[in-house]
């Protein structure tokens, strides 16, 4: 038997692994993947007042700050017990959605257009933001620039700050809005929305319009059919920002919708002694190993999983948006029948960012944003709390439990990727299996290949092991399995 | 108005080691004689966030932390940007590295400096969370301002009045 191993080299850091077993009749036997971690995140947070952690946990990941700083600030509301008015629950929700609308352009543009613009066989020298303009035009390119500069300006509006925002607080808002400032909200609502137009339009034009990318988002190399879940308003309609986590088996019917707060009620995580990253699966089902289906726990939890388990979503572009994708790829818009190709991801990813481009316009123009009250003090304290929101890459859960002066006594993340770690390491197993066969010879697009199966899940391995995510170079190595012996290695990004 | 030589400190002042651009930047700014032309920033940044930094200016020196594997903790490793090899937070899984988002902007007709040097420090912990350097890492911090003086005093555009 041979194992490969996709190595990043050491010089950096945040490197994962991913091996795969190969027996001597070219079959793959088994695939691990394995990240590194950083440690002490808990016992930095012990002892500290609750309401810094907001602050804190901003820096535990470079991408996606934002996410836990409103994760952080619900936990924290729920450890004071406090209600947030209406106004600062809108303002949250603004910011929120104007960081998904970068965030996702970002990985859509950056991570996912290379592959469908480019074409996954380009050399990496080319299959990247560059390669995309050169093909796609320098106006998208500046278009692209111009959506982020916008969604980081909702951010620094609402939050305080570029990028790691402050403003959140126990019981609502530190920073009011002006009316000034509600107008620049509303620019750039419209400039989004228009945005949002334009990125659907490279959908059509890039994606759809070749039949053998619309082949492999359907190809069972990059599917499999795992539970889904997703945070959903009262309506089932997706929300990043607030809801019940509502979890849908593999034909998509319901499982269970539970508030976020008994989150340990229906997650359990499984430990694997090869990787430092835990493997969370829905304690009901079970866990049954790396394999899909319904007897088996594994979920995934990303913007296509957000998609399934929703019954539609709440703005107008966006929802039609939803229903073409249902329409294209199931063959029924209502959404009741999910989607399973991992691939598919990228495109939920913007039909999720027509979501929050549309949401930003909705909510900048609601006056309420504008009300001095935003903030209720606490009158008390709780001493436990749990904090629940879609992070762009998946479901995030904090949860604190301080002693009665709200000094942090617990601390627990479950962080978007880590949801998604035991579907990661089964979409690289599928991909490998659909690619590599007897006497196969690794090449640079094989290899791109296997990456992309992981690159649509987006993830943060970075965040998901608390450290900032450096880029994701790979190493294959080919091992005769039983022997350990090396026969063949092959690099990209090193 | 946009000062055009810019000291960039990248890092996490919470991951142990990665705090080292942290603790420049603040050494740097606690010395209060930093010179008009010259600004000092920390950033916990990546990607597209350093073309909005680096736009713009003339010249610039990121400080910043790397694993090489081929050093002892605590040196120094001092390159152009030209020659990059990635540190820790010049790239990022999810945006661009620090070349493309320097090529990128000159695409798009953005102001990209031409000069950029890099100092990073080769860390010895990059998985703790920790306010605190490693003692190798710290011993270095001295050296390594008496490097940035240096820089600023061959690339400002007016006269040094103090460096330490």
């Amino acid at each position: 038997m041979k194992s490969i191993v996709i190595d990043p080299i050491t010089r950096l850091e945040g490197h994962g692994k991913i091996h795969l077993f190969i027996k001597d009749d070219g079959e793959l036997a088994n695939c691990y993947f394995q990240v590194p971690e950083l440690r002490g995140f808990e016992a930095f947070c012990v002892g500290r007042p609750v309401e810094e952690l907001c602050r804190i946990t901003t820096r535990i990941c470079g991408v996606c700050p934002d996410a836990h700083h409103m994760a952080s600030a619900k936990a924290i509301d729920a450890v004071f017990g406090a209600e947030i008015p209406s106004a600062a629950h809108k303002l949250r929700n603004l910011l929120y959605n104007g960081f998904y609308a970068s965030d996702h352009t970002a990985h859509f543009y950056v991570l996912a257009g290379p592959d469908f613009i480019c074409g996954p066989d380009a050399p990496p020298g080319e299959r990247n933001i560059l390669g995309v303009i050169a093909k796609v035009g320098l106006d998208a390119g500046k278009k692209v620039i111009a959506q982020r500069a916008n969604g980081q300006r909702v951010i620094e509006i609402i939050g305080g700050k570029k990028v790691h925002p402050v403003t959140a607080l126990p019981g609502g808002m530190s920073k009011r809005i002006s009316k000034e400032e509600q107008e620049e909200l509303i620019k750039i609502g419209e400039d989004m929305v228009e945005f949002a137009k334009f990125s659907i339009q490279i959908v059509n034009d890039v994606v759809l319009a070749k039949e053998e990318y619309v082949d492999m988002i359907l190809s069972d190399t990059y599917a499999h059919k795992t539970y889904n879940i997703g945070l959903v308003d009262e309506d089932n309609k997706v929300n990043f920002y607030d809801g019940k986590v509502r979890v849908t088996d593999p034909d998509g019917k319901e499982h269970c919708k539970y508030e976020p707060k008994d989150y340990l009620e229906y997650l359990a995580e499984h430990v694997e002694p090869y990787s430092y990253l835990k493997y969370p699966y829905l304690k009901k089902v079970g866990w049954k190993g790396f394999v899909d289906g319904v007897d088996s726990g594994v979920f995934k939890a990303t913007p296509l999983s957000r998609l399934n388990v929703s019954d539609g979503m709440a703005t107008p572009l966006a929802q039609a948006e939803y229903e073409r994708f249902y329409e294209t790829l199931a063959g029924d818009s209502s959404g009741k029948t999910p989607v399973h190709g991992t691939l598919a991801t990228h495109w939920a990813r913007v039909v999720e960012l027509v979501y929050s481009c549309e949401a930003v316009l909705e909510l900048a123009k609601d006056n309420e944003i504008t009300s001095d009250h935003i903030f209720d003090p606490p009158k008390g304290i709780v001493g436990e709390g749990v904090g629940v929101v879609e992070a762009p890459r998946g479901n995030l859960t904090h949860h604190y439990k301080t002693d009665e002066n709200g000094i942090v006594t617990e601390a627990n993340l479950i962080v978007g990727t880590t949801n998604n770690n035991a579907a990661i390491s089964m979409s690289i197993k599928r991909a490998a299996e659909g690619l590599i066969k007897k006497g196969t010879e690794i090449t640079q697009g094989t290899l791109n290949r296997i990456e992309m199966a992981f690159r649509a899940y987006d993830p943060c391995f970075g965040c998901a092991t608390h450290s900032l995510a450096g880029e994701m170079p790979l190493e294959v190595i080919v091992h005769d399995a039983e022997s350990g012996e090396v026969i063949q290695t092959a690099q990209q990004n090193c | 108005m946009l000062k055009p030589i810019l000291i960039l400190c990248l890092g996490n002042e919470i991951v142990s080691d990665d705090g080292f651009g942290v603790e420049i930047a603040r050494r740097l700014t606690d010395a209060g004689n930093i010179p008009e032309s010259v600004e000092v920033v920390f950033a916990p940044l990546a990607g597209f966030a350093l073309l909005d930094l680096l736009a713009g200016r003339a010249k610039v020196l990121i400080v910043d932390t790397i694993r090489t594997g081929n050093a002892a903790p605590g040196t120094l490793h001092k390159f152009a940007a030209g020659v990059l090899t990635p540190s820790k937070n010049l790239t990022t899984s999810h945006q661009i590295n620090l070349p493309t988002a320097l090529e990128f902007g000159r695409q798009l007709g953005l102001d990209m400096p031409d000069d950029i040097d890099v100092i990073a420090v080769e860390a010895e912990d990059l998985e703790t969370v920790s306010e605190q350097l490693t003692p190798s890492v710290q011993a270095a911090v001295d050296q390594a301002i008496r490097f940035v003086w240096d820089w600023i005093s061959r690339n400002a555009t007016e006269e040094i009045t103090h460096a330490n």
